[in-house]
């Protein structure tokens, strides 16, 4: 009895067999080594890059801890002012802040285990929900495949990708020297996370119908459990855990408190969500049909409203949900850069290198760090900007513009409505994000000050809209690589420009390096007025050719 | 508007994808009025041709003109009076299948919301679902329904039915016969033989992107040869001896052979002389007229010529 997929870059060996011996209940799990060596094939890739890319944060954001703290004596100075409502809320109580390892769980303990919670919903969904709507689950369960085998071995290839990445975040701990207990358990907290939430997504996955729903179900699962410890990491007394945080998945490995107490048996805690959810994900699977899930699928409007129906609504109501994450992300990172920036600047050591480099030349560290974050402000400006374009291109892409341009609409009334959301949505994010900086910031800066120093980025918002117009007009194909390119590069020269050596000259002479930094630089017009201009020709380029083109599909 | 008696005039229509050549000199010319057929194997250039007669790619070469205008620089006023509906039909996944349709029929211009209304019910079509759990079939009926329902002058149908299924397509059917009656043009591009014949006027059928056969349905049946299958009383193997018959087979005293239109007369006299007793005449379909054209010599069918792009 073998196995074969249908798809012929992910056929298996044909001698792959499936014995009795393993055939498990009933048979509901024969198939199940083979599924593992399917699920392997399909996502090695995607698999290595998530271990990788979360491991290796641990020996950078070391090493620039250790910059940053280098003295036994600047720690203890940190570990006096850590506990900010602001750390408390965004990465949980700052426990151990007097030693590298506490202060490293403090920078990048909360990112990494909410990344592998994110890592491990996005795999369970696409190898479960999603391929039993395209139909290819199937396809296969069509064949000698027990009810349970492929979803059993989803569950299995993610618990161990958690496994793999805690233990290289605990070898990479161990390998910068840091304590040996604390390393493991630091490992086995994030670990432990991402297989609670392996639980947890596969009875999402069981629940919806859909991918988008299986995933939308799980994040807001995510959401809603790290907003439970955030509030009880708040409400905490001192350093003690608050009894709210046990209502928390992400609470419960936060107690094991890495290089702080070690704690071990809340990973039991973790380890039972994980396997409990994935148990009665199974049942779910085996009293349900093929294809269906146990929430009805939503039903929407009959009919279009007048303002969906316009030009300029539909772009607006496609990018509705993506607009409103964009805006909730920026009034929240406003918020916390205010909250810290007296904080930050009152730590950071003007003579060590490193700082000086990173926050510019200001007068006074303050500025400097108020300067650094209205660039931070700037770039996820001109990300959502650069974001709400593509669409333009992903209408074109996918043949939709083209039943919109066989209807009355011109191509530059249709170019026209994009370009207007993504101009005017970044300009409001930079005027309202400068604003709120200045807001929280309670004094350190000057709220209308703050705005008008962001929105002084505009202009280099706009010459990347531009470049953008431009790639579209030429070379529409891979214009979204392109885009993304130039700003990942722009990102790196004026944000790491000085620690990478580059001269002085370069910086000025990228779009967002061009830009004094207000407050820490004095403000000047003639860079932002050739920067208008530059977008200007560029834009205009951009959309005439676009008016000249033919209209390609994918 | 300019006053033309012809809905769509294409001649010598070239267009090129880098070095692969989609249309090389087609003429295409659909009346006032009148349903004409489309057809070609995939890659022929139907659908490069209806996209250049929608503005969304520019000519290389040649002259295309719709109801009288240009169709590149009047795209957007020529739209109001041209419906289209694509083969591939890609809706907004997170719209419902009515707000697509309302979408489509506003950016059109004009409709007639009782048609509409009339049209989910004749196509069997659930408006409220969204667009992602449609099937194909499902997102071909929004845009007929969009398009049947606009007031347009001219319908431009690339292989609308493509994802239908047989009563769906009888409804298609009798919906086209409606706008004909109403005096609408329609451009139908499509491979089912079986709905040019029973719905065009007139056919133009193109290969490698040129025109090979053109005119009204009718004219082309009789430039073919009408075939033929005769029982007589003596030996079938006699019947070569009849000038005008041709590719004669013989089994017993049954024979089949066909016969080019002019000769008919002539030969069926003379097989009078063989006392048939049973005679059975087929006049050509669409599908041999078709098939002719994209034979080589040996009567194999032959595919598109390589690097040819769709």
């Amino acid at each position: 009895m073998s196995t074969q997929t249908a798809h012929g870059r992910h056929a298996l060996p044909s001698t792959v067999s499936v014995s009795n011996k393993e055939a498990g209940h009933n048979g509901a799990m024969t198939g199940f080594s083979t599924m593992i060596w399917f699920i392997l094939r399909r996502n090695w890739l995607r698999l290595s890059i998530w271990a990788l890319v979360l491991a290796s944060m641990i020996p950078i954001v070391f090493d620039s801890q250790q910059q940053a703290f280098p003295t036994q004596a600047s720690r203890d100075a940190y570990a006096q002012v850590a506990n900010t409502p602001a750390v408390a809320a965004m990465t949980g109580l700052p426990y151990a802040a007097g030693s590298l390892g506490g202060i490293l769980v403090i920078k990048i303990w909360m990112t990494l285990a909410v990344s592998l919670a994110f890592a491990v919903t996005f795999l369970i969904t696409r190898n479960g929900r999603a391929e039993e709507e395209t139909g290819r689950t199937e396809l296969l369960r069509s064949r000698a495949l027990g009810r349970h085998a492929y979803s059993a071995a989803n569950y299995f290839v993610s618990a161990a990708l958690c496994v793999v990445t805690g233990a290289l975040i605990s070898l990479l701990c161990l390998a910068v020297r840091l304590p040996s207990t604390g390393s493991w358990v630091m490992g086995a907290s994030i670990a432990g996370t991402g297989l609670a939430f392996i639980g947890l997504a596969a009875l999402c996955g069981q629940v919806a119908s859909t991918s988008r729903g299986a995933n939308t179900l799980t994040v807001a699962l995510i959401g809603l459990f790290y907003f439970v410890r955030a509030a009880a990491d708040l409400e905490a007394e001192g350093m003690s855990p608050s009894p709210l945080s046990w209502f928390s998945p992400i609470g419960w490995a936060q107690n094991m408190r890495a290089f702080g107490e070690n704690n071990l048996w809340p990973l039991l805690a973790l380890l039972g969500l994980g396997v409990v959810g994935c148990i009665f994900a199974l049942r779910l699977e085996s009293s349900r049909d093929m294809g269906a899930g146990m929430l009805p699928e939503r039903r929407g409007p009959t009919r279009a409203t007048r303002f969906t129906a316009s030009a300029l609504g539909l772009p607006l109501r496609l990018q509705r949900a993506s607009l409103i994450s964009w805006f909730i992300g920026l009034v929240v990172s406003s918020l916390f850069f205010g909250s810290v920036a007296q904080s930050m600047s009152s730590l950071l050591d003007p003579s060590n290198p490193f700082a000086r480099n990173f926050v510019g030349g200001g007068a006074t560290m303050l500025d400097g760090v108020l300067g650094i974050f209205v660039l931070f402000n700037a770039l996820l400006a001109c990300a959502f900007a650069i974001q709400s374009l593509v669409t333009a291109r992903s209408e074109e892409e996918s043949g939709r513009l083209e039943q919109q341009l066989a209807g009355a609409l011109s191509r530059r009334t249709w170019l026209m409505t994009h370009l207007i959301i993504a101009v005017l949505g970044s300009g409001v994010m930079l005027l309202l994000g400068g604003y709120l900086i200045g807001v929280a910031s309670q004094g350190a800066g000057e709220p209308g000050l703050l705005a008008g120093a962001c929105f002084s980025y505009w202009p280099a918002v706009l010459l990347m809209l531009a470049l953008q117009l431009l790639a579209f007009g030429y070379l529409p194909r891979s214009s979204t690589v392109i885009v993304w390119g130039v700003y990942g590069l722009s990102v790196l020269a004026s944000m790491f420009g000085g620690l990478f050596s580059l001269s002085e000259n370069v910086i000025r002479a990228t779009p967002f390096g061009a830009v004094p930094r207000v407050p820490a630089e004095d403000f000047n017009w003639s860079p932002l007025l050739v920067l208008l201009l530059i977008s200007l020709a560029l834009g205009t380029v951009g959309l005439m050719r676009f008016n000249r083109r033919d209209v390609l599909t994918d | 508007m300019a006053t033309t008696n012809s809905a769509i005039e294409v001649s010598g229509l070239k267009k090129n994808y880098g070095h692969a050549v989609a249309l090389n000199g087609l003429d295409l010319r659909v009346e006032t009025g009148e349903v004409a057929g489309f057809l070609g194997p995939n890659g022929a250039g139907k659908s490069t041709t209806i996209r250049i007669l929608l503005g969304l790619l520019k000519a290389d070469g040649g002259v295309a003109r719709m109801l009288g205008r240009d169709p590149w620089k009047d795209a957007v006023s020529l739209h109001r009076d041209v419906a289209y509906v694509p083969g591939e039909v890609n809706l907004w996944p997170n719209l419902t299948g009515g707000q697509a349709i309302s979408i489509l029929s506003k950016l059109h211009g004009s409709f007639d919301t009782r048609r509409q209304n009339e049209l989910l019910e004749r196509f069997e079509l659930d408006p409220t679902k969204k667009a992602r759990s449609y099937s194909k079939g499902n997102r071909q009926k929004v845009a007929l329904v969009a398009a049947l329902s606009s007031n347009a002058e001219l319908l431009l149908l690339d292989e609308p039915t493509s994802g239908l299924d047989p009563l769906m397509e009888q409804v298609f059917t009798s919906c086209i016969r409606e706008e004909a009656a109403q005096g609408r043009s329609v451009l139908l591009s499509s491979h089912i033989f079986s709905e040019v014949e029973k719905l065009c006027d007139t056919v133009t059928i193109i290969r490698d992107g040129q025109t090979v056969e053109a005119g009204a349905l009718a004219e082309l049946r009789h430039l073919q040869r009408t075939q033929i299958s005769v029982e007589i009383a003596a030996n079938a193997g006699e019947l070569s001896a009849i000038t005008g018959i041709e590719d004669l087979e013989v089994a017993g005293t049954s024979a089949k052979f066909s016969v080019d239109q002019d000769q008919l007369p002539s030969v069926l006299s003379a097989l009078a002389t063989y006392a048939p007793r049973n005679l059975v005449s087929a006049p050509p379909s669409l599908e041999e007229l078709f098939l002719r054209h994209y034979s080589d010599n040996s009567g194999r069918p032959v595919g598109v010529r390589a690097g040819e792009q769709s």
